[in-house]
């Protein structure tokens, strides 16, 4: 089996956050997102990471931090969003370039996910299979790949239908970027992706018009998908918990209080202010401020302001002189 | 660069003026003679002083800035008040210089004719500006960030009034499904924001939308000098600004004076 992992977008609900660094090398927890989806790859699987031209450099880097493991980078050449391949045309690409005939753990490179990925390996059959996660919100539903299930209290479900980011979901049940196909089903992903480059989904769509069965299994441990700043932040509390995260380099000065869940990244200083649920990218100066959920990429300076609930974009400066 | 030609004619041709309407009013008043009972160089020389003086209240006003119409009411209030200022100044002036005045009626036709000249060279010149500050490439392009009907709106005003800021391309945080916008390019989301900046070298960037990135947008502003503008109605007022673009309120933030 071999494992690819998308992570060739440009995440642009994240703007500014993502303006110098893609979303799954987006730190949770002062790690890369990354980082966590590997350590849930199991060990003797040789893994592929997909991305674009803009962003190469930073995953050439991150690859570094991860030592023993069988990482290839492969570099879609695009430096835009409307000039990319698509993720299932990515796919399609390294599938014919490498002449992979093999079975295919695909992999979302953006999302935190609980779930033990063994458990999720071990249910595999010689079908289709995809992890789902159900998020009790329709609107929310929205924006994934949903599944209706067949009725029934094991764990290994039957998809009676699956719908790529429906206008009116008729379940909460979502996917959650976790699939895996067998090798005879490639040939139909390559042809399907010839159509439909960036339409991950739609490969399931597809396999259920050809009436190819499809496994899913639902899975009740955290899940979320990085793709706003709400969930980001949600996230990062759920990882962080009440701990405070604060890099060997950075100083925490006096009449400095910090609540929360709280990550400040190398090179930070904080002087006389109080940070609430705050993630603090690095090299950043922060002094008599007050700080409620925000997110502040690096090389900042702020001096004298509250704001809360705010992204701030890299090299933002804002001085209260009042 | 345009601009500040464009200005320092501006400014030298007001001064030129401002002495030529004080010199008109000397002959209709003495006659077209240069009179020895009321000599013709210290009141010239009163004139050249003040002038300088003047113009600085123009300045003072606001009614060279880019943003004014010039045959907005109250910028025609504005040149008038400047006008009146310059006739107290120079009878002051020539009062402690030359200790004796002259006549009154003189006074009265200076001041006039200041003010119509002021007034009507200040409509012309804008009309000019406006089409040597937009001639390719534009002088001050703007870059507008959000692609809903108050942009759509405000481009529209823009070209219509031939406004010195030309919009040349649209960014919008959601994403487009539209191409242009009044002739306008939509250019994609705001991941594209530097590599448009680069391209496009815009001076202004007008916020027509997406509130959550307002302090971004100004961040972006401030790293690469250009100014930042915002439409109310993105805070949900639609009326109350100090500020007017061609009669639009905007909120302006910039860290230059010009």
């Amino acid at each position: 089996m071999k494992c690819f992992i998308l992570a060739g977008g440009f995440a642009t609900r994240l703007w500014p956050l993502t303006e110098r660094r893609a979303k799954p090398l987006l730190p949770l927890a002062d790690i890369p997102l990354l980082s966590y989806v590997i350590e849930q790859v199991p060990p003797d699987l040789p893994i592929t990471v997909s991305t674009n031209a803009v962003f190469a450099e930073d995953f050439k880097k991150w690859k570094k931090t991860i030592a023993k493991r069988n990482i290839e980078i492969i570099i879609e050449d695009v430096g835009h969003e409307d000039q990319k391949l698509g993720a299932l045309g990515a796919v399609a690409q390294w599938l014919e370039d490498k002449e992979i005939d093999d079975d295919l753990l695909l992999l979302a490179g953006d999302n935190f996910s609980a779930c033990n990925m063994q458990t999720f390996l071990g249910l595999r059959r010689n079908q289709p299979l995809l992890a789902a996660h159900d998020i009790g919100d329709t609107e929310l539903a929205k924006q994934f790949g949903t599944v209706i299930l067949e009725k029934g209290d094991d764990p290994l479900k039957n998809i009676l239908a699956f719908e790529e980011k429906p206008a009116h979901p008729k379940s909460t049940i979502v996917s959650t970027g976790w699939w895996f196909l067998p090798r005879q089903y490639l040939s139909l992903l390559r042809e399907y992706a010839a159509e439909h480059a960036d339409n991950v989904g739609g490969i399931f769509e597809e396999f259920l018009r050809k009436k190819i069965p499809i496994d899913c299994f639902v899975f009740h441990e955290t899940w979320k998908d990085i793709g706003s700043f709400e969930s980001y932040l949600s996230i990062h509390r759920e990882v962080v918990g009440e701990r405070l995260i604060v890099d060997a380099s950075s100083t925490v000065g006096k009449n400095v209080t910090l609540k929360g869940s709280i990550a400040i990244g190398p090179k930070t200083d904080l002087v006389e202010s109080t940070l609430s649920d705050c993630i603090i990218f690095g090299k950043t100066t922060i002094r008599n401020c007050v700080l409620e959920r925000c997110i502040v990429d690096e090389e900042c300076v702020l001096e004298g302001v509250d704001l809360s609930d705010k992204m701030l974009r890299a090299g933002t400066v804002l001085r209260n002189r009042c | 660069m345009r601009r500040m030609i464009l200005l320092a004619c501006w400014l030298l041709t007001d001064i030129v003026l401002f002495i030529g309407a004080y010199v008109l009013a000397y002959f209709l008043r003495v006659g077209f003679l240069l009179s020895t009972d009321f000599p013709m160089p210290p009141y010239l020389q009163t004139a050249l002083i003040i002038a300088p003086l003047w113009i600085a209240v123009m300045v003072q006003l606001g009614i060279f800035r880019l943003t004014r119409i010039q045959s907005d009411q109250r910028n025609i209030a504005h040149i008038l008040f400047a006008c009146v200022m310059g006739l107290a100044l120079f009878t002051l002036a020539y009062y402690f210089l030359h200790d004796r005045f002259f006549s009154r009626l003189l006074l009265v036709y200076a001041g006039g004719l200041s003010f119509v000249f002021t007034l009507v060279w200040h409509l012309s010149f804008d009309q000019w500006q406006r089409r040597v500050l937009r001639r390719s490439p534009p002088a001050y392009p703007l870059l507008v960030v959000g692609a809903n009907r108050e942009a759509e709106r405000f481009i529209k005003l823009l070209e219509e009034r031939q406004s010195p800021f030309k919009p040349v391309a649209i960014l919008d945080s959601q994403g487009s499904p539209l191409k242009d916008i009044a002739g306008i390019p939509v250019l994609g989301k705001l991941n594209k924001l530097e590599e448009v900046i680069r391209l496009k070298k815009p001076t202004h960037l007008v916020q027509c939308a997406n509130l959550e990135h307002t302090i971004n947008l100004m961040s972006v502003c401030r790293q690469h000098g250009m100014t930042y503008l915002l439409l109310p109605s993105v805070l949900g007022a639609v009326m109350g600004s100090s500020e007017r673009i061609e009669g639009q309120p905007v909120i302006l933030v910039s860290e230059r004076n010009w």
